[in-house]
């Protein structure tokens, strides 16, 4: 049964002063709240999150820059361990995060779809399968067969959604995915997001478009400094903001 | 350290069960790097002939103590250049591979094992070269080729855990990136890869024996050369690819979840 769980998690990471004679690099990180003096100073990316997701549910993460959404997104896909805390995921993950990550400028869109598809575990057979779907989807028509750098933007935005969302992810993760793409291909992906999440999934979707997270999500979660400011019903949230 | 041992297990495992990806994307690099150009991958051929040609030219002195100096320089040459790339190309591999590492799931040693998969690929058309020019030189094709072939294999297998170690130390300290580059320029010089030792003693001596990579090369060169084993070479080989195996697991296995937060 495909759901999420995460019970009071905290991702507490140190920042590293790094051995090197090098002018020190004082850039910080954007988000969390950063603790500590001189050499140990660690950086409370997330603290005490706890929430649930089942099946069919569309979680909406909401917040200023740096109150941990992506940080969020990138705990649930497995890339940060939590520091403490809980979370358990069970499903099929599937990650929208840098729509040109993961896809190499020399190679094709289809030799990338085949690229990505062996990166999510896919075998030769089932990535054949859906390439046909996949390119249809992202309406490259003869532009499949050239190389990914002579895309635009919209482009790569409509291949990277394609791939990730024709590989039936169970749980969908996303971080301001939409910005690019035209609308007709907005209102496509839209209606492919209501589909997956029909069949059962779940989708956590990070973004700063209130009016795109009223229309997806059922749910909604605001992070502020990490915390949770609050778990809200998207339909009070619509009415309340 | 059990832990830390089955954290690294499970990170290679994964890695190993993903083999299509590094495989596909090694020769992907491959072709990348040569894209555009008309000769393609065949420019790592002739990039290793002209340096072989060249050093056998220069210093082929033609008396008794280099009668096989080109095979010398041959055998030299296909193993340090792969020792030098690889090396060099691990300290940035964690860098290099940032948005990857920041944005997948991918278990490291998929990382790892394209970098090593790519230097196999590169190594195999010096190769080529390097039987051509042993043909050429006159080196008769013997049994004990297969110890030759035995030594490359570990020195294949402990590619791996050299990545791994090298892939951290340039995640955790920078500057270590110059540090071994310029090491490794100069380590051409101070290793046998040109240069014969005739038991002469003085500075030579301690280069050729308190020189790990000595052994490394010997392994592979001694067999086709002489066509003897050489049995001390091989164990402190095998020693030394055990010992930097241990150490790149506890490596691994310590820092694979941390190293997303330093890069």
């Amino acid at each position: 049964m495909v759901s999420i769980h995460v019970s009071n998690l905290s991702l507490v990471y140190r920042l590293r002063e790094k051995l090197t004679l090098a002018k020190r690099d004082r850039r910080l990180p954007t988000g969390g709240r950063l603790e500590g003096k001189g050499r140990t100073q660690y950086v409370t990316a997330l603290d005490g999150v706890s929430f649930e997701l089942a099946a069919g549910d569309r979680l909406g993460l909401v917040g200023a820059n740096g109150a941990g959404k992506t940080t969020l997104l990138k705990v649930l896909y497995g890339i940060y361990a939590p520091t403490s805390g809980s979370v358990e995921v069970e499903g099929r993950v599937d990650a929208l995060f840098n729509i040109s990550l993961g896809f190499r400028r020399e190679a094709t869109g289809r030799r990338n779809i085949v690229l990505r598809g062996l990166m999510n575990g896919w075998n030769m057979d089932e990535i054949e399968a859906r390439m046909e779907d996949v390119i249809e989807f992202s309406e490259l028509g003869d532009f499949i067969d050239l190389p990914f750098k002579t895309y635009s933007q919209g482009m790569a935005a409509r291949l990277a959604f394609s791939v990730a969302t024709s590989l039936d992810p169970e749980i969908l993760l996303m971080d301001e995915w939409i910005g690019a793409g035209d609308p007709k291909f907005q209102d496509k992906a839209r209606n492919r997001m209501s589909e997956l999440a029909e069949k059962a999934g779940i989708i956590v979707l990070a973004s700063h478009n209130h009016g795109l997270l009223k229309k997806t999500c059922n749910k909604i979660l605001e992070l502020e400094s990490g915390s949770v400011k609050g778990l809200h019903l998207a339909e009070e949230w619509a009415t309340s903001s | 350290m059990f832990a830390t041992i089955k954290s690294a297990l499970a990170d290679i495992c994964a890695g190993l069960r993903m083999r299509r990806v590094w495989i596909a994307l090694a020769q992907e690099d491959i072709g990348d790097q040569h894209r555009r150009t008309a000769l393609g991958p065949l420019w790592l051929l002739i990039n290793y002939l002209a340096f072989a040609g060249t050093f056998i030219f220069v210093f082929h002195r033609g008396d008794a103590g280099s009668a096989n100096y080109a095979a010398h320089v041959a055998t030299g040459l296909l193993v340090w250049f792969y020792i030098m790339e690889t090396i060099t190309q691990s300290v940035s591999l964690f860098v290099r591979e940032e948005s990857f590492i920041k944005g997948t799931t991918l278990p490291l040693s998929v990382y790892v094992m394209r970098l090593a998969m790519q230097a196999a690929i590169r190594a195999g058309y010096a190769l080529a070269g390097c039987i051509a020019i042993l043909l050429m030189s006159g080196v008769g094709i013997s049994f004990a080729w297969i110890w030759s072939a035995l030594a490359i294999l570990l020195i294949l297998a402990t590619t791996p855990a050299a990545i791994i170690l090298f892939a951290f130390l340039g995640a955790y300290f920078p500057d270590s990136q110059f540090v071994v580059s310029n090491l490794m320029r100069i380590g051409m010089f101070l290793t046998p890869v040109f240069w014969t030792y005739e038991g002469t003693g003085g500075v030579q001596h301690i280069f050729y024996y308190w020189n790990p990579f000595t052994y490394f090369l010997e392994i592979v060169r001694m067999p086709i050369l002489s066509g003897s084993l050489p049995a001390n070479a091989f164990l402190f080989c095998a020693a030394a690819s055990l010992t930097l195996w241990a150490v790149a697991l506890m490596l691994l296995g310590r820092f694979r979840k941390q190293v997303v937060f330093v890069i």
